[in-house]
């Protein structure tokens, strides 16, 4: 036993030392995160070039793979640019130069190294994620297909059996020698043919009055889009104000539809779809979202690979399709809804943080102006000198509602159903 | 028989007449006054615009050059700053007085359109960051930091107008009253009522800076 004592103690010790390393390594790599986050990451990120390069694979270009070189350039780029081709040449490639960070030190940039190291390592180790590409569920109007081919199966079976019921009753009729005059055919009965024709008279007149309401009214109507913008993605889950691109609905008549530039806000950087759920398009195609965030680009006339070169005027406009079209003989100001009358986006545009593609969803008809402005409860601030003012100089209203002889006021009441409010 | 099938031809007609697609507008029983004959917002402008070139068209396909917008403020004269230093834009003080920003106006601004990055806290935590689970591959300025709260009025101002590193120009999206109001906003939750300590530390440097006064 004694031989393996002095092992025992070698191998103690270097799994001691293993643990202490590791422990140390780990620390460092937590260090180095934290100063990631609080000086590189609003410039840099690991695996993507931003404003600044990509960082993984850092210590493989130029002679960063000696830290006091690197820690030179992060302490002074001005000054290392100043003798050193390789960084003025990022320089031309990104269009700013790093900004200094005097008080990082070199234990800092081991940290920062090895943090993004390790990120490096636990990306590289994580499987593929697998693209398994669900069975796309078959849509409802395959369904209704079905139902109808089975019940005109049913239909045709019915009229079999009875055309064969009335031939076995004449049969039997003829064996018992009972004599009844020929059956009249079922289309040459009178009671028969009025009841078709009455039928036929309501369906068609039901549809043909639908139609004729309807001309012109575009209720789900749900255009292909130049390119496929998921509402439910960018107001939905990234929760983005309605506001941030449709601004003008807070201060004119038509909610502005976004220009290229406030898509590049965001778009600049985020350059590929992948945190958010699958992409269906309506008639049940799977869409790739980093696809369509590449034809922003054709029309915005950016380069991912040359971000700095782009030039925001130069982009060209994306013909949207207009889906919410009033006619020419109705005024309607969305700043009059959204601002004064503080009505929500979703009231007439439907759930539209749930939408992929939008749709109509209201009938955007008179019925419908009216209906609504005969029953929605105008916010009248009550107090002179805060809140919506708008609505101050109805001063019968106020005094009534503070006499109590009315307990609100609608639209109707200030008059949303005079025709010249919309009609003029 | 032969009727029967005639029929149901017919039901089947007009049923796929009037299940008609909804990626289709539908149609419009004499439209006239329906489309306007005058040109409305986002109609398509190429034609008139080809048309304009004509003397005596009354056509133009956006403000003239120079002109503000009523009740908007002078914008700024500086070019885009290039070098990183801001040293032109950090002297240029907030022209909107003190006590006239309405700061729940300017809040409303600041969540809208900063928000979404800088989070409603301003602390550089919004939803599009969610602390790196976000889709915004960089981590927004924390707008509450040491170095934000040391960075003047003007420098933000440049910045909301032109943009700096991801962030882009926001000068299509807030007129130049509402840039200054969201600044006001901004200095105002940095330092709020009583802490009067407003840093100015950004003190303009050296003359090497590119942005000179556009001379139009």
């Amino acid at each position: 036993m004694i031989p393996c004592k002095p092992t025992a103690t070698k191998l103690t010790l270097f799994i001691l030392s293993l643990v202490v390393f590791t422990a140390f390594n780990k620390v460092s790599a937590q260090d180095g995160k934290a100063l990631f986050q609080a000086k590189c990451q609003s410039c840099h990120n690991i695996f993507k070039d931003l404003t600044g390069p990509a960082l993984m694979g850092l210590e493989e270009r130029h002679t960063w793979s000696d830290h006091k070189e690197l820690l030179a350039w992060i302490n002074n780029p001005g000054g290392y640019m100043a003798k050193d081709a390789y960084t003025t040449g990022l320089k031309a490639k990104f269009g700013s130069v790093m900004t200094g960070f005097p008080d990082v030190t070199l234990k800092d940039v081991d940290a920062i190294v090895s943090y993004i190291n390790s990120e490096v390592a636990n990306r590289n180790k994580q499987p593929q994620g697998e693209q398994t590409g669900e069975a796309v569920s078959k849509s409802s109007s395959q369904n209704a297909v079905i139902f109808g081919v089975i019940s005109l199966i049913l239909a045709i079976i019915a009229m079999v059996l009875m055309q064969v019921n009335s031939n076995l009753k004449k049969m039997s009729d003829d064996a018992e020698g009972i004599e009844r005059p020929e059956p009249v055919p079922f289309y040459r009965n009178k009671v028969y043919i009025a009841m078709i024709a009455i039928f036929f008279f309501i369906v068609g007149g039901y549809f043909v009055t639908k139609g004729a309401i309807g001309l012109q009214r575009q209720v789900n109507y749900e255009p292909k889009q130049p390119i496929y913008y998921s509402h439910k993605v960018h107001a939905g889950i990234n929760q983005i104000n309605c506001l941030y691109c449709h601004g003008n609905a807070w201060e004119s008549k038509s909610a502005a539809i976004p220009s290229v530039n406030v898509c590049m806000n965001c778009h600049k950087a985020i350059q590929s779809y992948e945190k958010g759920p699958k992409l269906y398009d309506e008639d049940g195609n799977e869409i790739n979202g980093t696809a369509e965030i590449q034809k922003l680009y054709k029309y915005a006339g950016f380069d991912p690979k040359n971000a700095a070169a782009w030039d925001p005027s130069k982009a060209k406009p994306i013909e949207w399709v207009k889906i919410h079209n009033l006619p020419d003989h109705v005024f309607f100001s969305h700043a009059q809804h959204v601002r004064a009358g503080n009505v929500q986006c979703q009231t007439c545009h439907g759930e539209i943080t749930a939408m992929d593609e939008v749709k109509q969803v209201s009938e955007l008809s008179m019925g419908w102006c009216v209906n609504c402005h005969r029953q929605t409860k105008v916010q009248f601030n009550y107090d002179s000198t805060k809140g919506n003012q708008f609505y101050s100089i109805y001063e019968k209203f106020h005094n009534d509602i503070k006499n109590g002889k009315m307990d609100s006021v609608t639209v109707k009441d200030i008059g949303g159903l005079e025709c010249q409010k919309c009609h003029y | 028989m032969k009727k029967f099938l005639i029929i149901t031809g017919c039901v089947t007609v007009t049923a796929l007449a009037v299940s008609c697609s909804s990626r289709n507008p539908g149609r419009a029983y004499m439209p006239d006054m329906a489309d306007s004959r005058a040109y409305e917002t986002y109609a398509p402008v190429q034609e008139r615009l080809d048309a304009s070139a004509t003397p005596g068209a009354q056509f133009h396909g956006g403000p003239v050059e120079g002109t503000i917008a009523r009740g908007d403020m002078l914008g700024s004269k500086l070019l885009k700053d290039t070098i990183g230093s801001y040293a032109s834009s950090a002297g240029i003080k907030n022209p909107l007085a003190a006590g006239s920003v309405d700061l729940k106006e300017a809040e409303r601004l600041y969540l809208v359109n900063c928000g979404i990055c800088h989070g409603p806290k301003l602390d550089g935590n919004g939803p599009l960051w969610k602390d790196g689970n976000g889709p915004y591959p960089a981590a927004p300025k924390n707008l509450m930091g040491d170095d934000m709260k040391a960075t003047s009025e003007g420098t933000i101002f440049h910045v909301a107008t032109y943009g700096k590193g991801q962030m882009g120009s926001y000068a299509s999206q807030l007129s130049t009253k509402q840039r200054w109001e969201v600044v006001a906003y901004i200095k105002s939750k940095q330092f709020p009522a009583g802490s009067t300590a407003k840093a100015d530390s950004t003190a303009p440097k050296a003359a090497a800076d590119s942005t000179k006064a556009a001379v139009k």
